[in-house]
């Protein structure tokens, strides 16, 4: 019987592996091969060297700190923002349905897609923002054009597609959470805000883990908006870890380069999954410590 | 109030996009004078552009949906057995297997795209729509297994022991007794998928590279980066909406089985 469950689970797990797994072992290999235009395209080994080059490399560094800039403050807005949506949508309130599937309707959209759209809300001067902006008598904001801000401007676009997921996930918890545990604490007096903090933030943990872990990963991956929206500028501001490794091989046709730098955001994106896990451990026990 | 606010940031930057593809370009940039709400009226031009350009949108979207369909379709036959065995297996096995494929589904699939690319090159799968459902059903996977194998779990033992006695062999148990069962489960798991492989952009820009073949999101990348006019918003916008409005129907007609889905995978993941 159970060399028959594994039968059955052979197709995709070998799938898996060939999908996710080879890639990655691919990349090692290729990380020490210079594979470029000068080589014909072919790979010729190069040990350790292309390693040393990253670890040199100011722009990958320097798209590392604008990926962890743009992931940290994206994510850390649509974890607030989207418990604050799911505590809305858990209201028992009129249009309740429809109010979740329009909420959720940014979600659904394609990122390239709503990334075009984007740019021309942002359109210095002729964006509806900067219209409003100029309406009110007050000047527009190079949204697009100014490296102090542009990255910002991502975070909004980001933040606007990705919140309506996190706060359907937490809206699962929320609705696994018992309704008689906010009536007893009712009964003893305990406020709105006392109810959040001793009920639904401890009970919504997992929840609040599974979103927070999904959509570092996620974040710190960011390609389709950034390419879109900006193209890594203005000056190379918003550039982030996949779309260097992009441009690496697909425009400099350095793919021995690009598969190192493919490694190396994914290291950058262990260590702070790792971190974050950390984190919300330490936090916990806290917590945990403080209620008793 | 807050309901107001919700609804305005959700919908603003999609009526925003309508209302830019209906005007024209004159009048977006204040030619006409007057600003947003000033004089240039209504048109249908931006639209009629797009659906009789070269290739016309509309291959963008017809591209998607078979690149979707047989995806999904694909996903669904690997996932399916999978998520059954793995819910009848042991409990530890089954959990650290559950973990990696939630490892899986949180992985950034742009980090993938330069090896698929040689794997397109190496077998001449590159510019063909169907061949692209082979790594989208291997993105896909982890979602789907995690989903259906929450819901096989949710089917009672008794039942399929009930099937054995009567002497059911595994096929016909899993044909005639649990899928019937699944049936919303799968319903919620390939709308999912659908939605995924519609939107998927860093492997469909490296795998297809002739335009009649494109999908709808290298495609509005490509309308992006191409632009006749020095103020493109209005053609941009009524792609934007054409872009959209497909999966926007979708959700519509499907919200409780897209919302179950994700909240399923939620509570269950």
């Amino acid at each position: 019987m159970r060399w028959k469950l594994w039968l059955l689970m052979a197709p995709a797990l070998l799938w898996l592996l060939a999908i996710f797994a080879a890639p990655m072992l691919h990349y090692a290999w290729l990380s020490t091969q210079a594979e470029t235009v000068l080589t014909g395209l072919q790979p010729r080994p190069v040990g350790a060297e292309q390693w040393l080059r990253l670890w040199n490399d100011a722009r990958f560094w320097q798209d590392t700190w604008q990926t962890l800039r743009f992931s940290a403050v994206s994510v850390l807005l649509e974890m607030v923002l989207g418990l604050a949506m799911a505590l809305l949508l858990h209201q028992p309130l009129r249009g309740r349905g429809a109010l979740r599937t329009i909420s959720l309707l940014p979600w659904a959209l394609p990122t390239t897609v709503m990334a075009l759209g984007w740019r021309w809300i942002f359109n210095d001067p002729y964006g509806p923002i900067n219209q409003l902006l100029q309406g009110l008598g007050l000047s527009g904001v190079p949204f697009l054009s100014d490296p102090a801000i542009t990255w910002l401007a991502a975070v909004w676009a980001d933040t606007w597609k990705t919140t309506p997921f996190v706060a359907l996930l937490l809206l699962a918890g929320l609705q696994n959470i018992p309704a008689d545990l906010y009536e007893a604490a009712a009964l003893e007096g305990a406020g709105a805000w006392q109810s959040l903090r001793r009920i639904t933030l401890p009970l919504l943990t997992p929840y609040l883990l599974i979103a927070l872990l999904f959509r570092l990963a996620q974040a710190l991956g960011v390609f389709d908006l950034i390419q879109v929206l900006t193209g890594g500028g203005p000056a190379g501001s918003t550039e982030s870890l996949a779309l260097y490794a992009y441009l690496n091989a697909m425009r400099f046709l350095d793919f021995g380069y690009s598969a190192t730098v493919m490694l190396g955001s994914f290291a950058v994106l262990l260590v702070v999954a790792a971190l974050a896990g950390l984190a919300f451990q330490w936090s916990r026990t806290t917590q945990a410590e403080e209620l008793r | 109030m807050a309901r107001l606010a919700l609804l305005i940031w959700s919908l603003g930057p999609m009526v925003w996009q309508l209302y830019t593809s209906l005007r024209p370009t004159e009048a977006l940039t204040g030619g006409l004078g007057g600003g947003l709400g000033g004089p240039g009226g209504w048109t249908f031009a931006h639209y009629q552009q797009l659906l009789h350009g070269n290739p016309p949108f509309q291959i963008y979207l017809l591209n998607s949906a078979l690149v979707g369909a047989s995806s999904t379709a694909l996903t669904l036959a690997l996932a399916v057995p999978c998520a059954y065995a793995l819910s009848r297996l042991g409990r530890n096995a089954s959990r650290s297997l559950s973990l990696l494929v939630a490892a899986a589904a949180a992985f950034p699939a742009v980090l993938l795209f330069l090896a698929l690319l040689e794997l397109a090159r190496n077998w001449h799968l590159a510019n063909n729509l169907l061949a692209l459902s082979l790594p989208y059903a291997g993105l896909c996977l982890p979602l789907a297994i995690l989903l259906l194998q929450a819901s096989f779990r949710d089917i009672p033992m008794e039942l399929e022991e009930a099937a054995v006695m009567e002497g059911m062999g595994l096929w016909q148990r899993l044909r005639w007794v649990l899928l019937p069962l699944m049936t919303p489960a799968m319903a919620s798991a390939a709308l999912l998928i659908f939605i995924f492989c519609w939107n998927e952009y860093p492997i469909a820009l490296t795998w297809l590279s002739r335009s009649d073949l494109l999908t709808l999101a290298p495609a509005m990348a490509r309308i992006a980066g191409s632009s006749v006019y020095t103020i493109p918003y209005g053609a941009f916008a009524a792609a934007t909406v054409l872009g959209s409005a497909p999966l926007i129907l979708l959700m519509l007609l499907f919200q409780r089985q897209i919302i179950s889905g994700l909240t399923q995978g939620a509570i269950k993941g």
